[in-house]
């Protein structure tokens, strides 16, 4: 399985799509902007990029020839997928947190979700949709992968847009993640927390069913 | 010892069956797998290397079961598809560096000697190697992970005659210490003529014949004569062709009589895989 990730790490991801979540992360210096656009772009670019390497290459067959099995595969690319959701979330939070720094004085209003620790639950969350879509649609074929990352970025966006129109619509909402954080780390916490455990049982049941569907996938 | 066994082989879709595929590679020998293009060679081959799933049958490899050994006996196969390119904008050496953590028994003494032999460079990428020398990289991938078994497919189509006369002297060599067994399919037969020991010929999905290379082509037999003779025969031969002079075509032998007075030669793979060719619509 180590192998598997060194070989995508190696030669199947472009050294480009470690750095962009560097990049990317810096969005967070803007303003008051919507925060929930920065993970996404690892859908909108990361991925079709990623992922259209992986079909034009012959990845797929390049590595059914290596002695590992089809559950291994699987798994490695599934941790890749998790590895630079971490590295666009981890960057992000860091750059979130030199925001507040930078800002610490300005006094921002906050329209949409400020970087808080609730928010990164929420983010971690709609990792978890695209995830449990993404990866098991994909597996259907384990190349084609068109419908499967509309399907996944389309939930994950909605889910993205319906959270903040309610972190806008509902006053105490709005005031909790933008206004009064400090005062309710404890709501915060819980719902990073909460956001972790979704994104880890989704993604977990997302290999699985994608291991199933490998199984049948035949290697042409 | 058997280097790969294969026991009724059968994959159905929605166009084209494999049908009861079975044949026997001993180990230390070349067996050259022939058929024409759609005759069923790959999908035999990525049977073997469980990348299909079958519909039944089973797949040994130097005496284990490919189902059930599969991870512990692609340490000890080498398979190379033709034509087909993986990352082939990286350059070998970062390939390589990828390729062998797979393996356990890497040689990176017999590797380096490899790539000197085949004059390979490492910081070449893949794309700007030629063909031959596409297959020549593979081979000593291959070789170097210590593989006992080599499943070609096409190795040398699309190569000039020098680099497949060079590629087959090489594949004679391999073998010659009796460890390391070849199969390798192909249709162009005038490689096998050069190097195999035995010859699998499939046609539409079947195994027609699977033989040692003489005795494979003894056991059919060309004839040419006459209309008159064709009229004898007629019914018993594989498929002929009639021209102006009279007609030429394939027989059985156990199908033949000596006595009956026509021309009969031993005939060539090619003429033995057209000729197969031909009949194939009276049973598709």
């Amino acid at each position: 399985m180590y192998n598997l990730v060194m070989k995508d790490l190696k030669l199947g991801i472009q050294p480009m799509f470690f750095v962009f979540p560097i990049l990317l992360g810096m969005l967070m210096l803007i303003p008051s902007w919507i925060y929930f656009l920065v993970p996404m772009y690892f859908f909108w670019i990361s991925v079709p990029n990623m992922f259209g390497n992986f079909k034009t290459q012959n990845d797929l067959m390049f590595t059914s020839m290596m002695p590992v099995t089809k559950k291994d595969i699987v798994k490695a690319r599934v941790s890749v997928i998790v590895i630079l959701e971490i590295l666009h979330i981890g960057f992000a939070v860091i750059f979130g947190l030199v925001h507040d720094l930078v800002y610490s004085n300005l006094n921002i209003t906050y329209y949409f979700f400020a970087p808080s620790m609730g928010f990164w639950g929420l983010c971690m969350a709609m990792l978890a949709i695209f995830n449990i879509i993404l990866i098991p649609m994909y597996y259907k074929t384990a190349y084609k992968f068109s419908g499967a990352l509309f399907s996944a970025t389309s939930a994950a966006m909605i889910f993205a847009g319906i959270v903040q129109w309610l972190g806008i619509q509902i006053k105490s909402v709005s005031d909790i993640f933008n206004v009064t954080i400090a005062d309710h780390i404890a709501i915060h916490a819980s719902v990073l927390i909460a956001g972790i455990v979704i994104f880890a049982a989704f993604t977990l049941i997302a290999y699985r069913i994608a291991v199933k569907r490998f199984l049948k996938v035949e290697l042409l | 010892m058997l280097a790969l066994d294969i026991r009724n082989l059968n994959k159905e879709y929605p166009n084209f069956q494999l049908k009861d595929v079975s044949f026997q590679l001993e180990k230390g020998y070349i067996m050259g797998f022939i058929g024409a293009n759609g005759a069923g060679k790959t999908t035999t081959i990525k049977s073997i290397m469980n990348m299909i799933q079958t519909d039944g049958g089973v797949v040994r490899v130097l005496g284990k079961n490919m189902a059930e050994h599969e991870i512990e006996l692609k340490q000890e196969i080498g398979c190379a598809f033709g034509g087909v390119d993986f990352y082939n904008r990286s350059k070998i050496k970062t390939l390589t560096d990828v390729i062998k953590r797979f393996y356990k028994h890497w040689d990176e003494a017999a590797y380096s000697g490899y790539l000197s032999r085949f004059k390979l460079d490492e910081n070449k990428k893949v794309a700007e190697l030629s063909t031959g020398m596409k297959v020549k990289y593979t081979l000593a991938l291959a070789l170097s992970h210590g593989a006992k078994l080599l499943i070609l497919d096409e190795p040398t189509s699309g190569l000039d005659p020098v680099a497949r006369d060079d590629l087959l002297d090489l594949f004679q060599e391999l073998v010659a210490g009796g460890e390391i067994s070849i199969l390798f399919s192909t249709h162009i037969t005038s490689d096998l003529e050069k190097c195999a020991d035995f010859i699998t010929f499939i046609a539409d999905g079947q195994i027609i014949n699977s033989a040692e290379k003489e005795e494979f082509k003894e056991s059919y037999r060309l004839l040419s004569g006459d209309e008159s003779q064709l009229s004898q025969v007629r019914e018993r031969m594989i498929s002929y062709k009639v021209n102006s002079f009279g007609f030429t075509g394939l027989i059985r032998s156990e199908d033949f009589d000596p006595s009956s007075g026509i021309k009969a030669a031993t005939p060539s793979l090619e003429e033995i895989m057209i000729y197969f060719a031909k009949k194939e619509p009276a049973y598709v």
